[in-house]
């Protein structure tokens, strides 16, 4: 009986259950497992101008994506493969399940941050825009006639300027405060927070601001999507799991986050781990260098940007 | 129609307009305000025909609202001006008669700001002052030489107040009043002008 | 952009019609420019934005970015170099992601020329369009209808006669990078004060196989002379009939959606089905 409910996606099972979607997360459970981990964000940072803003990041903290490339074969070229991807100068994303469809919500993401959000606003859209925006295309997937729901889940990490909400159970008055102070005397910077923006800051209330800083979401194939400090997708995410909750730190600087990743992956891992075989993607302080012009007032390097062979070698010899 | 202007100043911006609302020379109207606000800091000033005026205003008030639901924030200035230029550029063979202005004040970086825009979306970003509306010209000359860098607010209020009185004052198509916005940080303080009645 | 929306067309059509006149546009009356010299290319452009004999703006941006390596100057209607440039860029950057190779000058052309045949010269952009990829260096011309020209030096805009003639009168064809520079800034002088469709200061974009430097108001041969004396009023000049402050803590009274406090934020909204 439960049969004549798995072809048709638009038919719900008497039991409520939507049997393809569940197939599809089946089909995202036997996929490599990927993992993304969230690391300290800076404490204080609203006023500051954009140059000081990046000297004070300086690469201390962000996000990690990291997956296995896994190769089925030793004929296999791996360089011709990438599994971690920018969607926009600010946002990355990486994936376990089916890599074809992968690719596919790789190309909407990146048009859909342009049609629907640059093309508009002339700025990349916020991580959560993004997200909900790709979410939306695997909903559509779950309920539309003639189409199968998207056989993977998604880790999308990001950036967004803006001030950034006190950290949780920190005392923000304290330290937080004292650094800003800092801060603002040693780039001589005239601009001070003004009282209300010291009141939003205590209060844990930004007024309807952009909450800036980093954010990692999972998306699913029913198009659910959850904000993490850190999770793993695929085959072994539950083990990941267990052991990020171990690892998982609020101050992890971005070091000590590739660092604990590459430890998790370890776990999972099957085959060797190098270059070759690791792929990771970070969000962190804005990459200059990868801008590729100079001169245009207030123009700022991607955030996110995917390490080389050779540093993830260096980070393996570390571990 | 009569004319919204902006002006910049010291960690404040000023944005003001008339209020006579004209078909050619007959006077419909000296209580039509052209200003219209979009979130705690964020101004826009509408100039040209009337029903566009009130059209494009709504459409804005649209917009923005759906963008605030959707992003769960205000908009910033710089971010009104972008949305204004592109639904302006989409009508670019059919375009709505109206020359806007934003002024506002960035919530995040705290900068003030103004631009200005041609009717098909062009912005024009200024440093000190945008003028639009019949009484344009006249303003740009009125601004050029009362506009000083660093203008504190109740500066900025008499110099925006008097540019203006003075253009309308030789505009035929302007004045009956005028309202004057200065944002500032934490405030915004609205007054509305002793004007010439004829 | 997915298209144009022509619905105020015919009103407009009939507004005309009853004597309403059109609305302006911002044109960049311009001059633009552009040579290429050993090991790369250079574009520079005056800054006045000008509406009808008024000085729109006296310091606007005519040098577009299309890519890191690509960059465009645009004269003509102002709206539609700018949206037409930005249009390209974006096009152009999807396809760079998804090749996963650095964008060509060529594509670049043939994208905007393909783009602006098809409005059959309505968008008035007039574009020179300059970069260097792995090809080598380009320099184009792109009218308004459609048609290009690949050439050496080039100029566009108002002022494009005196700034040729700059050009017809000191280019060679070996030149350094520097020699580039000086005489594309030359060849902009030349629109500046020649031509009153161009004005205020000189902005260049000089593009090398390793970087592009956008040289922003490179010579500002015009800068306006401090005032010896200022016309500040003195506080309480206007006469004010009527006067209402709005603080921001007052306006957070009459705000209906409240974020919640850290203690009081366990409202379960939606069960999370992440393991579920």
């Amino acid at each position: 009986m439960a049969d004549r409910y798995s072809f048709s996606l638009t038919t719900f099972s008497p039991s409520g259950k939507l049997v393809q979607i569940e197939y599809a997360l089946n089909a995202v459970n036997q996929g490599v497992t990927s993992l993304g981990i969230k690391g300290k964000r800076p404490s204080s940072l609203a006023t500051l101008s954009f140059q000081s803003k990046s000297n004070l990041l300086s690469a201390t903290n962000g996000i990690v994506l990291a997956t296995e490339k896994k190769s089925s074969s030793p004929l296999i070229d791996p360089p011709s493969l990438s599994k971690v991807s920018l969607i926009t100068p600010n946002i990355g994303m990486v994936y376990s399940g089916m890599g074809p469809d992968y690719r596919i919500l790789v190309d909407k993401a990146r048009k859909v941050s342009h049609t629907a959000y640059k093309r508009i606003y002339n700025e990349y859209p916020p991580t959560r825009i993004l997200v909900q925006d790709v979410a939306r295309v695997m909903q559509e997937a779950t309920q539309s006639g003639g189409v199968r729901p998207y056989g993977v889940s998604l880790l999308v990490a990001g950036w967004d300027e803006g001030i950034e909400p006190p950290l949780e159970g920190h005392d923000e008055t304290g330290a937080g405060r004292k650094k800003t102070e800092e801060t603002a005397a040693t780039t001589a910077s005239p601009e001070i927070e003004t009282d209300a923006e010291q009141k939003l800051r205590k209060s844990g209330k930004t007024g309807g601001v952009l909450k800036g800083g980093p954010s990692l979401w999972q998306v699913d194939p029913s198009g659910s999507f959850f904000p993490w400090k850190a999770t793993a997708i695929g085959k072994s995410a539950a083990s990941a799991k267990t052991f990020l909750e171990k690892r998982y730190r609020d101050d992890l600087e971005i070091e000590d986050a590739i660092h604990v990743a590459l430890l998790t992956l370890k776990e999972t891992i099957e085959g060797e781990m190098n270059g070759d075989t690791v792929e990771i993607g970070i969000v962190g302080s804005p990459a200059d260098h990868l801008l590729g012009y100079e001169g245009v007032e207030g123009a700022q390097g991607p955030r996110f940007r995917k390490l080389s062979k050779e540093e993830i070698e260096d980070y393996l010899t570390n571990l | 129609m009569a004319n919204p202007m902006s002006i910049i100043g010291k960690n404040a911006v000023a944005i003001a307009c008339d209020l006579r609302l004209g078909l050619q020379a007959l006077t419909v109207s000296n209580d039509f305000p052209k200003i219209f606000q979009y979130g705690p800091d964020v101004f826009l000033g509408l100039t040209g025909l009337a029903t566009d005026v009130q059209t494009v205003s709504d459409l804005f008030r649209y917009k923005v609202n759906l963008y605030r639901l959707r992003e769960e924030r205000d908009i910033s200035p710089q971010t009104m001006a972008n949305l204004v230029s592109t639904s302006l550029y989409e009508k670019r063979f059919g375009p709505f008669f109206v020359n806007p202005v934003v002024a506002g004040i960035n919530r995040t970086t705290g900068e003030p700001f103004i631009c200005g825009f041609d009717s098909i979306g062009c912005i024009d970003f200024a440093k000190d002052f945008i003028v639009s509306g019949t009484s344009a010209d006249q303003l740009f000359g009125t601004c050029e030489a009362l506009w000083q860098p660093d203008l504190e607010a109740e500066d900025l209020f008499e110099t925006i107040s008097q540019a203006l009185l003075s253009a309308v004052d030789r505009d035929a198509l302007a004045g009956w009043g005028a309202h004057v916005y200065i944002v500032e940080k934490d405030k915004v303080t609205k007054r509305l002008l002793k004007g010439r009645q004829d | 952009m997915v298209g144009f929306d022509f619905s105020n067309y015919n009103r407009n059509a009939a507004l005309h019609a009853q004597g309403v006149p059109l609305p302006k546009a911002t044109s960049t009356g311009t001059t633009i420019v552009g040579c290429i010299f050993d090991g790369g290319v250079v574009i520079a452009a005056d800054t006045r934005a000008t509406s009808g004999p008024i000085v729109a703006d006296k310091n606007c941006e005519k040098l577009h970015y299309i890519a890191p390596q690509i960059w465009c100057a645009g004269a003509g209607t102002a709206a539609d170099t700018e949206f037409t440039t930005a249009l390209i860029s974006s096009n152009l950057q999807l396809h760079a992601l998804s090749t996963g190779r650095t964008p060509r000058v060529v594509t670049c052309m043939t994208m905007l020329k393909q783009h602006l045949f098809r409005y059959q010269g309505h968008i008035g952009a007039y574009l020179v369009v300059a970069g260097v990829d792995p090809t080598g260096v380009g320099l184009f011309t792109v009218h308004a209808h459609g048609s290009t020209d690949k050439l050496p030096y080039v100029t566009m805009g108002s002022g494009s006669m005196a700034a040729m003639a700059v050009f017809e009168a000191n280019w060679k064809g070996t030149l350094t990078r520097d020699d580039a520079v000086k005489l594309c800034s030359e060849a902009i002088l030349a629109g500046i004060f020649n031509d009153l469709g161009s004005g205020s200061n000189v902005d260049v974009c000089v593009i090398t196989e390793n970087k592009t430097t956008l040289l922003r108001n490179h010579i500002k041969p015009n800068e306006r002379a401090q005032k010896e004396r200022n016309y500040r009023f003195p506080r309480g000049t206007t006469a004010v009939l009527n006067e209402k402050i709005v603080t921001r803590e007052e306006l957070s009274k009459y705000v209906t959606v409240h974020e919640l406090s850290s203690d009081d934020d366990v409202v379960v909204v939606e069960k999370m089905d992440v393991d579920g």
